[in-house]
C-alpha cells in the first residue's frame, strides 16, 4: 500500500471517530445506535490497514496522523463516558428513589419488571 | 335556576384555569432567551361531571411546574467547573511557556549555547584577550538571561496570587448574589421562575470558577459548600472564603527566605484543599507548577538548581587554574548563597574580573596551557558526573524543563477541548431532559444501557488498534 493510502486509511478512521464525536454530543439512545454503526466502520479501517503499518514505521506524517487519530479516540471515549456517566448516575438515583439503599450503602437496583420495550 | 348558577361559575373557573395557561405559556415565550430559566407548566384537572348530582365538571388548574431537572442541571454545573480548570491552566501555561525557548535561538538556551562555544574559542587560543573578553561577556548574557527568566516566573506568579484573590471576590460576591436570592426565596418566592432563573444562572457561573456543591432545600433555598467540605451559603447566611500567602511553622522551611504558599481558607479558617474551577487551576499553577521553577520555601526550583550548579562547576574550574603569569585563577559568577531560591533571579558576572584574570593553565600534573578551557568546553558534552546536573547535561536539563512546561501546556489545552465538548453534552442532556422526571424514563435508561454496552465494546476494540499503530509507527 503508497504512503498516502495508510496516512488516508487512519485520517478516514479519525473522521470517523470525530463523527461518532459529534453524535454523542447529543447522546440519545437512538444517537447512540447509530455511534455504535460508525465506530464499527472506524474499527475496520484500522483492521485492514494494520498488517501494512509496518511498512510505514519510522514516517513521521503516518505518525503524526496517528497521533491525530489517538486524540480524537480519546475525545470519543470521554464523551461516551460523559453520557455513561449521565445515564448511570439516573440509574442509581432512580434505584435510591424507588428501592432505597442496599445494606452496603448503595443505591438498590433499578428493577425493570413488567415493562416491554417496543422499538423500530 | 341553580343549576344555570352552577354551570356559570364552573365556565367561569374553567375559563380562569385556561388564563392561568395561558399566562404560564405567556411567561415562557417572553423568557425564552432568560439566562438559566427553565419552562413552566400547570397541570389541568377535569372535575367531576353528575348532572342529577349538581356537579357541573369543568377543568381545575393545578399547581404551576418547573420542567427543571435538577439533576441535570448538577451534570452542566459538574462539566463547568472541569472546563473552568482546564481553560485557566491552558490560558496561564500558555504565558509561563512564552519564556520557555526550546527553539535554541532565544533566552537561556541560545546564551548557554555562546557561553560553551566562547569556552572552545578560548581553548583554541587561550592566550587571545579578545577570546577571554567574549567569554566575560557571554557569561554576563548566560547570567541576564537566567535573571530575565526567573524574573519572568516570579511576575507570572505574583499575577497568579492577584488572580486568585480576585476569583475569590469573585466567588464570594456570587455567594452573595444568591444569599439575596435565597433571602426572597424563604420570604414565599418559591415559584418565581424568574427568581430560579437567577440563581440557576449565578449557579452555572459559580461552578466554572470553582467546585461548588449546590443542594436544594424543601424550603426553596440553595446551600452551597466549595470542594465537598467548607461550607459558603446556608440557607440566608454567606460563610466567606479567603485567600492569603501562608509560610507554616511547621516542618521547617529549607529555604527560609522563600516564597510560601498559596493558601484558601473557609470562614472558619480551615483550609480548603480541592477547590476546583479555575481557583484550583490557579492555586495548582501557583503551588505546584511555577514553585518547582523558581522554589519556594521547601524547593529550591529548578532554574535555581540550574544556575548554581552551573555556575559553581565554571567557578570551580576556574579557581583550580592558573593565569599565564602564574597567578591563580578567579570565579566569575556571584549569587547570594543564603537565599537558594534567588540565584536565578539574581546570578551575575563579577564585574571587577579582568580577561586577564581567567585560569587557561590548569596545574596538573601535568601542566596544559589550556587545560582550563578544555574542561570548560567539556560541559557541552560532559563525560563525568561533576559536569552534569542529575545525570543530564546543562542543555539537556534546560529541555526537560522547558518540555515540562510545554507538556503541561499541551494537556491543558487537549484537556480544555474535550471538556468543552462533555459541556457542551451536558448542556444537549439539560435540554433533552427538562421536565422529565428522574423516577420515570425507565425505557430510555434500558436502551442506553444496551447502547452503552455496545458502543463500550467497539472503544475497547479502538483502543487497542490506535495505540498499536502508534506503538508500530514509532519504531
Amino acid at each position: 500500500m503508497p504512503l498516502a493510502t495508510v496516512v488516508e486509511q487512519l485520517a478516514a478512521a479519525r473522521l470517523d471517530l470525530d463523527r461518532a464525536g459529534e453524535l454523542l454530543l447529543s447522546p440519545s439512545p437512538e444517537a447512540l445506535d447509530r455511534c455504535s454503526s460508525v465506530l464499527e466502520a472506524a474499527g475496520r479501517r484500522l483492521t485492514e490497514c494494520q498488517p501494512r503499518l509496518t511498512e510505514q514505521a519510522g514516517d513521521p506524517e503516518t505518525l503524526a496522523e496517528a497521533w491525530r487519530l489517538r486524540r480524537s479516540f480519546r475525545r470519543t471515549e470521554h464523551l461516551l463516558q460523559g453520557a455513561g456517566d449521565f445515564y448511570c448516575n439516573w440509574i442509581s438515583l432512580r434505584g435510591a428513589m424507588t428501592g432505597g439503599y442496599t445494606s452496603a450503602g448503595d443505591p438498590a437496583p433499578v428493577l425493570h419488571g413488567h415493562r416491554i420495550s417496543l422499538q423500530g | 335556576m341553580a343549576n344555570l348558577l352552577a354551570s356559570l361559575v364552573s365556565s367561569a373557573d374553567t375559563l380562569q384555569a385556561y388564563g392561568r395557561v395561558l399566562e404560564a405559556t405567556q411567561n415562557n415565550v417572553s423568557n425564552a432567551s432568560t439566562p438559566g430559566y427553565a419552562k413552566q407548566s400547570i397541570d389541568l384537572y377535569a372535575l367531576p361531571f353528575d348532572a342529577q348530582g349538581g356537579t357541573t365538571g369543568g377543568v381545575r388548574a393545578g399547581a404551576l411546574r418547573s420542567a427543571r431537572n435538577e439533576y441535570a442541571e448538577q451534570a452542566v454545573r459538574h462539566q463547568s467547573t472541569g472546563l473552568g480548570y482546564q481553560q485557566q491552566l491552558a490560558d496561564s501555561l500558555t504565558v509561563l511557556q512564552s519564556n520557555f525557548d526550546i527553539s535554541g535561538n532565544q533566552g537561556i538556551p541560545q546564551a548557554l549555547n555562546s557561553l560553551l562555544q566562547s569556552f572552545s574559542a578560548w581553548g583554541a587560543s587561550p592566550d587571545d584577550p579578545s577570546a577571554r573578553q567574549t567569554l566575560l561577556q557571554r557569561a554576563d548574557a548566560l547570567a541576564q538571561a537566567f535573571n530575565q527568566t526567573a524574573n519572568s516566573v516570579s511576575s507570572a506568579a505574583r499575577d497568579t496570587e492577584r488572580q486568585v484573590g480576585e476569583t475569590v471576590d469573585q466567588i464570594n460576591q456570587l455567594v452573595g448574589q444568591l444569599q439575596g436570592y435565597n433571602h426572597l426565596v424563604l420570604q414565599g418566592n418559591k415559584n418565581d421562575a424568574g427568581l430560579s432563573a437567577r440563581i440557576h444562572s449565578a449557579l452555572e457561573q459559580l461552578s466554572s470558577l470553582a467546585d461548588i456543591q449546590a443542594v436544594f432545600i424543601d424550603d426553596g433555598s440553595v446551600s452551597l459548600t466549595i470542594g465537598g467540605q467548607a461550607p459558603l451559603l446556608i440557607g440566608d447566611q454567606q460563610y466567606p472564603i479567603s485567600a492569603a500567602l501562608y509560610a507554616p511553622a511547621d516542618p521547617p522551611a529549607t529555604n527560609p527566605l522563600g516564597t510560601g504558599q498559596m493558601r484558601l481558607q473557609a470562614s472558619d479558617g480551615s483550609d480548603i484543599a480541592n477547590a476546583g474551577g479555575q481557583l484550583g487551576a490557579l492555586v495548582k499553577l501557583r503551588n505546584e507548577v511555577m514553585t518547582s521553577l523558581i522554589g519556594d520555601r521547601y524547593q529550591t526550583g529548578d532554574l535555581n538548581l540550574m544556575a548554581k550548579q552551573f555556575a559553581d562547576r565554571v567557578n570551580q574550574l576556574l579557581t583550580e587554574g592558573n593565569t599565564t603569569a602564574g597567578q591563580p585563577g578567579v570565579p566569575i559568577f556571584q549569587y547570594n548563597p543564603d537565599d537558594p531560591t534567588s540565584i536565578a533571579s539574581a546570578i551575575k558576572v563579577d564585574t571587577s574580573v579582568t580577561p586577564d584574570q581567567l585560569a587557561a593553565v590548569s596545574v596538573g600534573p601535568p601542566t596544559v596551557s589550556n587545560g582550563v578551557p578544555l574542561a570548560l568546553s567539556a560541559l557541552a558534552v560532559p563525560t563525568q558526573d561533576a559536569d552534569r546536573i542529575n545525570g543530564f547535561s546543562y542543555s539537556q536539563f534546560y529541555g526537560q524543563v522547558a518540555g515540562q512546561v510545554g507538556g503541561l501546556l499541551n494537556d491543558s489545552k487537549n484537556n480544555a477541548e474535550v471538556q468543552q465538548s462533555l459541556l457542551t453534552q451536558a448542556k444537549d442532556l439539560r435540554q433533552q431532559y427538562q421536565g422529565v422526571s428522574l423516577d420515570e424514563e425507565a425505557t430510555t435508561l434500558m436502551q442506553f444501557q444496551r447502547a452503552y454496552q455496545a458502543n463500550a465494546k467497539y472503544l475497547s476494540v479502538l483502543d487497542q488498534l490506535t495505540q498499536t499503530a502508534i506503538d508500530i509507527l514509532k519504531t
